[in-house]
């Protein structure tokens, strides 16, 4: 073994159904050898399918407006006009105007700032968490570790995930970065059982017991070795996470407790919208359409994941 | 049966003790010191020692837990910091009325998912099929909440067919029921796209499985192997949905209720947030929890009484 | 003729291609016989005892030929007509893996009372006690120890052997003539299936009925067939009775798969093979499918496919030797 560069390793998934959380219910990728470097297989697997094209351009998208919003944005999203509450739709403001005079458009275009941060951010420290602890149990089978990492798994998914982040925000106090730790607590368990589930299994291949036999490290071993070869189909329950945590963030600064005001995010838009249904239909409709379009694209993306990553679902292109 | 029962309600107590040791250290996360945060500005030092006392907050946290798992296993939630009432009474009055909104749309979601998915399975390839599979896929996009507000300025707002507030309490069952539509559609949808792709991805797998093809060597006419053998096979990961679901949307409701300003569990937790009423959010939180337990173990069981396979796990 | 299968082909449709799998293929079955159907992994046999029972997967379609049973084309029939007049009744099959064969969600004595419910016309409708009665009596005679009690068990309580028994009772209990047997007993260990191949024969003595039997297993074939059907690549490549088959092959494939099968004469020795692989079914040579194997083609069989031809009576081969090699 070179490098972690193993040709013809042959790792066989056991997909798990059934169970306690969704992310395990869908079906799961099979027989696959996958190595860090091979981001542009994955890509290559995403593109094959018009579901997978589709849904990363709308997340690309997504994220370049993002970064970019201070280009993208035509106004400042903070900026008020008292004279133009309320306005319709107009060339001037394509979207409209809010409550406050704010230009809805460009509200919208720093609200994905708010949405992919969170996102984002909420996913990579869950995965982080998550994939090293579910390894850890994997690699621990039976003894008190695996036992108490289990519990502590089952202890927080048996909370309904909205409720725990809404308790854990209503403690911390409601800010931006108090969202990603709560959600962040909730959603750790659920890669943290896909890690162990694919761990055990692959704790029976044979490279990997050759390379207990040859004394390699815990450490090394579950980095090197195992980590890569798990990351299937947490990428797929990523893709679907991405859109959970949207509408979470969305649904939290819905209730007040996301982002602080005048911060922009498509939830607490949706909010104002709703306190003004009857006199601007315009503040609901556009950020709806967009929180539409963003989940859209990232459901795409990861059904584009699940079937670019699964060799027996790739449609046959010849 | 039995055994598996047992083993699996044994698994229960120590999920259930360490959710109600979350919920508990919930109130060491809170930055500040929780009396003077309740109390406000204008507290003396002897109100605020009077606080701590009343709240506990003066006994090491061995003896606070010890005091607050005997008092919630006997029901005893605490009382609202503000009323004065009793947790439990407040939970109680408030908890049928998301079970009605819980109930009636995960038996919405699953009647819709399970019947479309099995009519997008039998009809493989077919325009219904097609129908069904982009359909659903829009459906999954829309979380509750965007739904709901969208339905209520649709056919509340603009056509006013659907009432957009309360439940109709006193009005008599229709009124209910009429009240009932707008959110049981909104908390649905996403329920019912998933049942339905699920239902349909399990249903081919096992009508192309060997035991179909037993049954039809032997000369089983299509409806039997339909609705007998197929729909039992394959309604098993279904069935875990459902529980799952019905659990979880106890705690979903809370979008729905606060948007159609309806009472219930969701609706009393955020508001006691927004009063910083924390015995209030313990509570609720906690027999969230319990209840979310509760249905999907109910849910396994009744997966493994169907399929027997399960038990020997 | 019981069956006579004139000119069947049957093609597999995934996604955008058409792979065919049985090319022109026609033999019979009479009466009382047993007929096999031999052939390596891929070459359509069981493909063909699919086909004849009509339970070909959703992917498969027959593009052409005939399926006469009795006179009657199955291959013209609604699938409705096969579930109540032929599958169950007339034709039965047992299948390879007995382990998948029975839904594990449902007691045997569930499955065996519908099994026997679907072989019951509107006349003679039994209550559930009577068909549980025959169940029991049925695997009673398949040596199944302790029926009574274990005929409420769920499948995987049951071994592979007694499951195969299960299946190989109720496909008799429902008086059919004709068995399609899909490698029964490849699926088992030696001494199981031994026993459950002599079952077979038993059975099939006293309730009259003929086998089709698709194998792989050329000497369990040359014990318990009468006549016998070679396959190779999708088609037929030689037929006849197994004393003609076995004693004097004609085709080249025959021989060489004769000679495989380790005997005495290969004590000590290199086991012989045949070099080469099976063409892909949807890269046949152009000419014979064999040729690029065989040790005795010459040009003529590079260009033009040779029809099955009855070189000797009722002993035919589709090959451009005229008596054999």
């Amino acid at each position: 073994m070179v490098n972690g560069q193993r040709k013809n390793s042959d790792t066989t998934m056991v997909p798990e159904t059934g169970g306690q959380d969704k992310a395990a219910v869908v079906h799961m990728p099979g027989p696959l050898a996958q190595q860090w470097g091979k981001g542009r297989a994955v890509m290559a697997g995403v593109w094959s399918s018009p579901e997978g094209r589709l849904g990363l351009c709308i997340v690309m998208f997504f994220i370049g407006v993002a970064i970019f919003a201070n280009f993208v944005a035509p106004y400042d999203p903070y900026e008020q006009s008292i004279r133009d509450r309320f306005a319709a739709p107009s060339w001037a403001h394509p979207f409209g105007t809010d409550y406050l005079g704010r230009d809805i458009l460009s509200r919208m275009v720093y609200g994905s700032r708010t949405s992919m941060y969170v996102a984002f951010g909420t996913n990579i420290l869950s995965v982080a968490v998550g994939v090293f602890l579910g390894m850890l149990a994997g690699r621990n089978k039976g003894n008190a570790i695996d036992y108490s990492i289990i519990l502590m798994f089952d202890m927080i998914r048996s909370f309904p995930q909205i409720l725990l982040a809404l308790a854990i925000v209503a403690v911390l106090g409601p800010s931006l970065t108090n969202v990603v730790l709560a959600l962040s607590f909730t959603l750790f368990p659920f890669y943290g059982r896909i890690a162990r589930t694919q761990t055990l299994s692959l704790m029976e291949a044979p490279f990997i017991k050759a390379g207990q036999a040859m004394g390699v490290g815990t450490m090394r071993l579950m980095g090197r070795h195992i980590a890569p070869n798990i990351m299937a189909p947490i990428l797929v329950a990523w893709g679907m996470e991405m859109t959970n945590m949207i509408i979470y963030e969305a649904g939290l600064s819905f209730l007040g407790l996301g982002i602080a005001p005048p911060g922009a995010s498509w939830g607490n838009m949706l909010r104002k919208g709703l306190d003004s249904i009857y006199v601007a239909p315009w503040m609901i409709i556009f950020p709806s359409l967009v929180l539409f379009v963003g989940m859209l694209g990232f459901t795409l993306l990861s059904t584009g994941l699940r079937i670019g990553l699964d060799p027996h679902e790739r449609r046959s292109e010849d | 049966m039995l055994l598996y029962t047992i083993k699996r309600l044994l698994w229960m107590i120590p999920t259930l003790m360490g959710g109600l040791f979350l919920v508990f250290s919930l109130t060491y996360l809170m930055p500040g010191d929780p009396a003077s945060a309740m109390l406000g500005p204008t507290a003396t030092q002897a109100k605020i020692d009077a606080m701590h006392i009343r709240l506990g907050l003066d006994l090491p946290i061995y003896e606070r837990y010890w005091k607050f798992l005997t008092s919630a296993l006997q029901g005893d939630l605490g009382v609202s910091i503000w009323t004065g009432h009793e947790v439990s009474a407040l939970i109680g009055s408030v908890l049928p009325k998301t079970a009605i909104l819980a109930v009636s749309t995960i038996a919405f979601a699953s009647l819709f998912g399970i019947g479309l998915g099995a009519l997008a399975a039998i009809n493989k390839g077919g325009i219904i099929d097609k129908i069904c599979n982009y359909g659903s896929l829009l459906n999954l996009a829309i979380p509750s909440f965007v739904a709901a507000i969208l339905l209520m300025m649709f056919f509340g707002v603009w056509w006013q067919i659907f009432p957009i507030m309360g439940a109709g309490e006193g009005e008599g069952f229709w009124s209910a029921v009429h009240h009932l539509v707008l959110p049981v559609i909104a908390m649905s949808t996403g329920w019912a796209a998933f049942m339905l792709r699920i239902q349909r991805e399990t249903m081919i797998e096992t009508l192309g499985s060997d035991y179909i093809r037993t049954a039809r060597s032997f000369g089983a006419p299509r409806w039997h192997i339909v609705y007998r053998y197929a729909l039992k096979n394959s309604i098993i990961p279904s069935i875990t949905i459902l529980g799952m679901g019905l659990g979880a949307l106890f705690g979903g409701a809370v979008f729905v209720e606060i948007i159609f300003n309806r009472q219930g569990l969701g609706q009393l937790i955020v508001q006691s947030i927004y009063k910083r009423d924390l015995p209030i959010v313990q509570g609720g939180v906690l027999v969230a929890m319990v209840l979310f337990v509760i249905t999907n173990i109910i849910a396994d069981l009744i997966v493994a009484w169907v399929d027997p396979r399960t038990r020997l796990k | 003729m019981l069956l006579e299968v004139n000119n069947l082909s049957v093609e597999y449709n995934i996604g955008k291609m058409s792979i065919p799998v049985l090319d022109n293929v026609s033999f019979a079955v009479g009466a009382g016989e047993i007929v096999g159907i031999a052939g390596e992994s891929g070459c359509g046999k069981s493909t063909l005892g699919l086909a004849v029972a009509r339970l070909l997967p959703e992917t498969g379609a027959i593009t052409n030929g005939q399926v006469l049973f009795k006179n009657r084309d199955l291959a013209k029939l609604s699938d409705r007509e096969m579930d109540k007049e032929i599958r169950g009744n007339e034709i039965t099959m047992v299948f390879q893996n007995p382990e998948s064969a029975l839904n594990p969600v449902f007691r045997i004595e569930t499955q065996l009372n519908d099994f026997l419910k679907f072989q019951e016309t509107d006349g003679n409708r039994r209550t559930k006690q009577e068909r549980r009665r025959e169940s029991i009596r049925l695997l009673t005679e398949t040596d199944i120890a302790d029926v009574e009690a274990r005929i409420s068990n769920y499948p995987f309580e049951f071994s592979g052997g007694m499951k195969q028994r299960v299946m190989i009772a109720m496909a008799l209990s429902s008086g059919a003539s004709l068995l399609i047997a899909d490698e029964p007993t490849t699926a088992l260990d030696v001494t199981i299936a031994a026993q459950i191949n002599q079952l077979l024969a038993k059975l099939v003595s006293t309730h009259g009925c003929s086998i089709l039997y698709v194998s792989h297993d050329l000497g369990l074939l040359s014990e318990i067939c009468d006549r016998i059907v070679i396959m190779y690549a999708g088609k037929i490549v030689e037929s006849g009775t197994v004393e003609q088959v076995f004693g004097d092959p004609i085709h080249p494939y025959t021989k060489a798969l004769i000679a495989a099968v380790p005997g005495e004469q290969s004590v000590g020795n290199r086991l012989s093979d045949i070099p080469g692989q099976v063409p892909p079914l949807n890269k046949r040579p152009v000419g014979c499918n064999f040729a690029p194997r065989c040790p005795f083609a010459f040009s003529e069989c590079l260009e033009r496919d040779p029809d099955f031809e009855l070189k000797k009576k009722s002993h035919g081969a589709a090959c451009f030797l005229e008596k054999g090699a």
